[in-house]
């Protein structure tokens, strides 16, 4: 019975999800990180070091996910030795990067001229002004849009099977062809899974958009 | 002397917007600038604390040469008070005043919110401390934006127009906190058209035009007896309206 398959396939499928979950909370995490970088490079630094990230963020946003990944895998690991899920994370990741710093580079942008120049003022340093007042502002205001990079995010782990990281989609292959068929069954219940994690992501970040939002900077209504 | 500015020079392209400003500040003191639009007051005070670097011409305060290096230690020691308030807007009013000592001056956590309330206090707006900047009035803000100077324990403070984004009833307790600093005795250079605090604390008023000082002395001479044509003309209008 295709239930009792399932049933007794479900810890694959929870295993799946949870690498899908590790690849993912990884390569947001390299992105966050470098992706700051790269934005406060692109609005405060100077002009060379401005031309080095929008160079990066042309090349990982111009190039498909599916063939960084097998560019990472099989091109990079003949020189540094990695395994696949490392790999889909430098891939994922550093793309990643690129579209987040798109991110933060409009939020850093979209923080009035005033607050640097009083942070300035009063005799801080660039780094200082950006650290303490620049970032807690801009960050607020990447909340929203980061939202949809997770989403993207998500869905794009699915594609790092490709390189043999037995994530959730993985295993629904392998499930199909070790019970000869269940297709729609099988990839529904992953659907499903996906569909769970991506809105209880959602909800998450809107709440926590919402509990850092400041009196007088509100972007939305009540959900 | 507590502030000398020794001809500053300051263009914009082919524009020259400063054209050799020098005043001297002994401590203490308040001076008034004044003049029209666009004569480069607000350029002149940003020349001050380098945050518009001068072409050309020395900055000294207390005796220290501002330059390049010493900037950031520099300008803990002026402050600037900004038209339209650029309060931090992610901080709560006593934590705009507290980040000062807190980053800058090596105070601790306490220490810091401790000296934020004591300088709210002075500018009576204790009972918004916990307040963001967007649920101030713009005379609060203004306020606020005063103590958060304060909170550097500066030499001197620059206000650039501190009032003119103000409606006329909130104008009032912004000046009369400005009051009760000078004679409090803060060095003040003041940018304002505000006859009021012009007459009650300055000591000496810099009338400006085309990037030079054209007469300067205390507000009894300049008000009553303006020797340039061009300071006559010109209070004519902010006393009397546009029509006088
Ligand atoms: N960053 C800048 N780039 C180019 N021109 C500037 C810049 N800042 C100021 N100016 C020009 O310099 C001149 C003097 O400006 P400034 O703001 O110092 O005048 P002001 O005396 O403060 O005038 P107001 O009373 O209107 O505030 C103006 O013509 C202005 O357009
Ligand atoms: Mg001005």
């Amino acid at each position: 019975m295709i239930f009792e398959t399932l049933l007794s396939q479900m810890p694959y499928l929870v295993h799946g999800l949870t690498v899908a979950i590790g690849l993912l909370v990884c390569l947001l995490s390299l992105g966050l990180a470098l992706g700051l970088v790269l934005a406060i490079l692109e609005v405060y630094g100077h002009w060379t070091l401005r031309l080095v990230c929008v160079l990066f963020e042309r090349v990982f946003r111009g190039i498909p996910a599916i063939v960084l990944l097998l560019l990472f895998y099989y091109g990079v690991t003949d020189y540094i030795e990695m395994g696949s899920f490392t790999a889909a994370v430098l891939a994922l990741g550093l793309r990643s990067a690129a579209y987040q710093s798109q991110i933060f580079r409009g939020a850093f942008l979209s923080v009035p001229n005033g607050q640097m120049m009083a942070a300035r003022a009063m005799g801080m340093n660039k780094l200082q002004a950006i650290r303490d007042i620049i970032i807690p502002q801009a960050l607020r205001m990447s909340i929203g849009p980061w939202t949809n990079e997770f989403s993207s995010e998500l869905k794009a782990t699915s594609l790092a099977y490709v390189i043999g990281v037995v994530e959730l989609t993985r295993q629904a292959k392998y499930i199909i062809s070790n019970t000869q068929g269940n297709i729609l069954v099988v990839f529904g219940v992953v659907a499903l899974m996906y569909f769970v994690v991506n809105r209880a992501g959602n909800w998450a970040l809107y709440r926590l958009e919402n509990r850092l939002s400041l009196p007088g900077f509100e972007h939305r209504g009540d959900a | 002397m507590l502030l000398r500015v020794e001809n500053i020079h300051k263009s914009y392209g082919a524009a020259e917007i400063l054209k050799g400003v020098s005043f001297d500040m002994a401590p203490g003191q308040s001076k008034v600038i004044m003049g029209p639009s666009g004569t480069g007051k607000s350029t002149l005070l940003r020349c001050i604390n380098h945050l518009t670097p001068p072409d050309k011409g020395r900055i000294f305060v207390d005796g220290e040469e501002l330059t390049a290096k010493n900037l950031n230690t520099m300008r803990q020691k002026v402050a600037f008070v900004f038209q339209d308030f650029n309060l931090f807007t992610h901080l709560r009013t006593v934590e705009n005043v507290a980040i000062g000592p807190r980053k800058l001056r090596g105070f601790g956590k306490k220490a810091a919110l401790d000296l934020a309330y004591k300088e709210l206090e002075r500018v009576g707006l204790s009972d918004r401390a916990d307040a963001y900047p967007a649920e101030l009035s713009g005379g609060q803000q203004q306020r606020a934006s005063i103590a958060r100077a304060l909170a550097m324990e500066p030499k001197l403070i620059l206000f650039d127009e501190p009032t003119s984004a103000l409606d006329p009833e909130l104008t009032g307790e912004v000046v009369s906190v400005m009051n009760k600093l000078a004679s409090e005795g803060m060095t003040m250079l003041v940018v304002s058209h505000e006859i009021g605090f012009a007459r009650k604390a300055a000591d000496e008023i810099i009338f400006m035009e085309g990037g030079k000082i054209i007469e300067q002395g205390p507000p009894s001479q300049i008000f009553n007896a303006p020797q340039q044509d061009r300071t006559r003309a010109f209070l004519n209008v902010i006393e009397h309206g546009d029509d006088a």
